[in-house]
């Protein structure tokens, strides 16, 4: 199968006046087409940096990464990427109809066929009645839910999820798990990454833990985690094993 | 281009939606009745006052809305994270730049065009009149300072806070206006370092004087011809060009400061 993402000796070093620091240090990952790929770690591990060099948001300092083959510093990398950050923000002043207009307009959609996309998509995060409301009035998890719609308004190819469910209630949960299940089903690939680890072993085919910086572990989540085992037993374990210190 | 035109609208729908400019357009037209119920001058003199002090006001209320619309745009993005998803779509930061400045200079200009009818309506009711070429001249030339002022506005926010960007860029603002004009007859009396600083502020400021038609306007002195206003017009379109290439060269390798590190 094909990389979706990879990622070979990838460094990152942000640096300050008098200091600097290893955000990211010959980290290496692949990412096949297709799967739902969890990345965890501890915070401050690296998580959303890596994920930020896939974007283009940060220049990284040593190593490659590429999305479908095309190096990420290139800005048509992000033709095929859909992308929701980690607690989303959104335009206030703009109705939810409004903001996924926005988004589709600046993938250079058509006008009908943007129409029709965002009222299917309104309707897959339940949020037709509130189309016409502004952000500003939306609640958490609608927030939540309009953010993840602009992220898959492009019908992207690899979906960027920085903690999807962070302070969502079970029902807010369920409707991420379920969109995500839809991707799957689509064939797209997926790669989110999360605290809760329930959710992470409930839709993810495979994963890698991050730790200082690197990744310490990476691989199908079914043989990782050993029989009796749960992932949040599996994960502490190879994090308490990584010396003390935080890098990233 | 579609994305430039798309960043644009959102500052648009910004501004449609925030009290700011509304309050402005108010404010103006209460400062325009006041001025109106006074009669100090005798009738004559009231029409043009009335005209003399509109005009000035719609250019500060033209450049306090423009430094206040264009200063906001991108701090404001990178401090709610906005930033963030728009970056993750095939937009270049060149795109951003240039889609803020030109939502924030369209809607001051729509604005600024706002207030001069204000002032003309009031002027007519009045009974006066206004030479309606001058006054056409005086508003294209004000437009072009607008990009200016938004333009130098964009350029400070790439690396500021909104409120330090907005701070400077009035302090440049004023200066441009009151210090750079007067270079020349200062430095009939200075020399040395005093000397070097005028000549860097006259050089290194854009002459927004040279926009200024309002005395033209109030006082009828009749258009400046073509070449002139081209010139000028001119002039202004290299500084802007000018300015967002410094903002672009500002945002284009920023790191932003929120969410770096995960």
């Amino acid at each position: 199968m094909a990389a979706a993402i990879e990622i070979k000796d990838l460094s990152v070093v942000f640096r300050a006046r008098r200091s600097s620091v290893a955000a990211l240090q010959q980290l290496s990952l692949s990412v096949a087409e297709g799967t739902v790929f969890g990345f965890l770690g501890p915070n401050g591990a690296g998580k959303t940096t890596t994920m930020h060099v896939l974007l283009g948001f940060i220049e990284f300092t040593a190593g490659s990464a590429s999305i479908f083959g095309v190096d990420v510093r290139e800005s048509i990398a992000r033709r095929r990427i859909g992308y929701l950050p980690e607690h989303p923000e959104t335009y206030p002043f703009l109705t939810g109809r409004e903001l996924l207009m926005m988004a589709g307009r600046l993938f250079g959609m058509k006008r009908g066929a943007l129409r029709a996309r965002v009222g299917e998509l309104l309707r897959e995060v339940d949020l037709e009645d509130s189309a016409d409301r502004r952000i500003g009035t939306y609640s958490r998890g609608m927030m939540q839910r309009i953010g993840l719609a602009q992220a898959l308004i492009n019908d992207p190819d690899l979906v960027i999820l920085d903690e999807p469910t962070g302070g969502l209630d079970p029902l807010g949960r369920m409707k991420v798990r379920e969109i995500i299940a839809k991707l799957r089903a689509a064939g797209k690939t997926v790669f989110f990454s999360s605290h809760e680890l329930s959710e992470v072993e409930l839709v993810c085919d495979h994963l890698a833990i991050v730790s200082r910086g690197r990744v310490v572990a990476q691989g199908r989540a079914t043989e990782l985690v050993s029989q009796g085992e749960s992932l949040e037993k599996y994960f502490l374990r190879v994090i308490q094993h990584e010396p003390a210190g935080r890098v990233g | 281009m579609m994305r430039v035109l798309t960043l644009s609208r959102v500052v648009w729908l910004e501004m449609i939606r925030r009290k700011d400019l509304y309050v402005l357009l108010i404010l103006l037209v209460t400062l325009l009745f006041v001025l109106l119920s006074l009669n100090i001058f005798g009738l004559g003199g009231v029409v043009r006052y009335v005209a003399d002090v509109g005009l000035l006001f719609a250019w500060l209320f033209a450049i306090i809305l423009g430094v206040s619309t264009a200063g906001r745009q991108l701090p404001q993005e990178e401090a709610k994270r906005t930033i963030y998803p728009l970056l993750a779509k095939p937009v270049t930061r060149a795109d951003v730049v240039l889609g803020k400045w030109l939502g924030s200079w369209t809607i001051t200009v729509s604005c600024t065009a706002l207030f001069y009818l204000l002032v003309v309506g009031v002027v007519l009711l009045r009974g006066g009149g206004i030479q309606p070429v001058t006054l056409a001249q005086g508003f294209v030339l004000h437009a072009v300072a607008m990009g200016i002022v938004t333009a130098l506005t964009v350029a400070i926010s790439t690396r500021m806070t909104y409120g330090a960007a907005a701070s400077v860029a009035y302090i440049l603002i004023a200066g441009a206006f009151s210090i750079a004009s007067r270079v020349p007859e200062l430095l009939v009396h200075e020399e040395g370092f005093v000397a070097r600083g005028l000549l860097a502020l006259y050089y290194g400021l854009p002459h927004l004087e040279l926009f200024d038609l309002r005395q033209r306007i109030v006082h009828e002195w009749g258009a400046i011809p073509c070449r002139t206003l081209l010139f000028v017009a001119m002039y202004g379109v290299v500084w802007v060009l000018f300015l967002l290439l410094l903002a672009w060269m500002g945002y284009r390798r920023k790191r932003f400061k929120r969410g770096a590190l995960g």
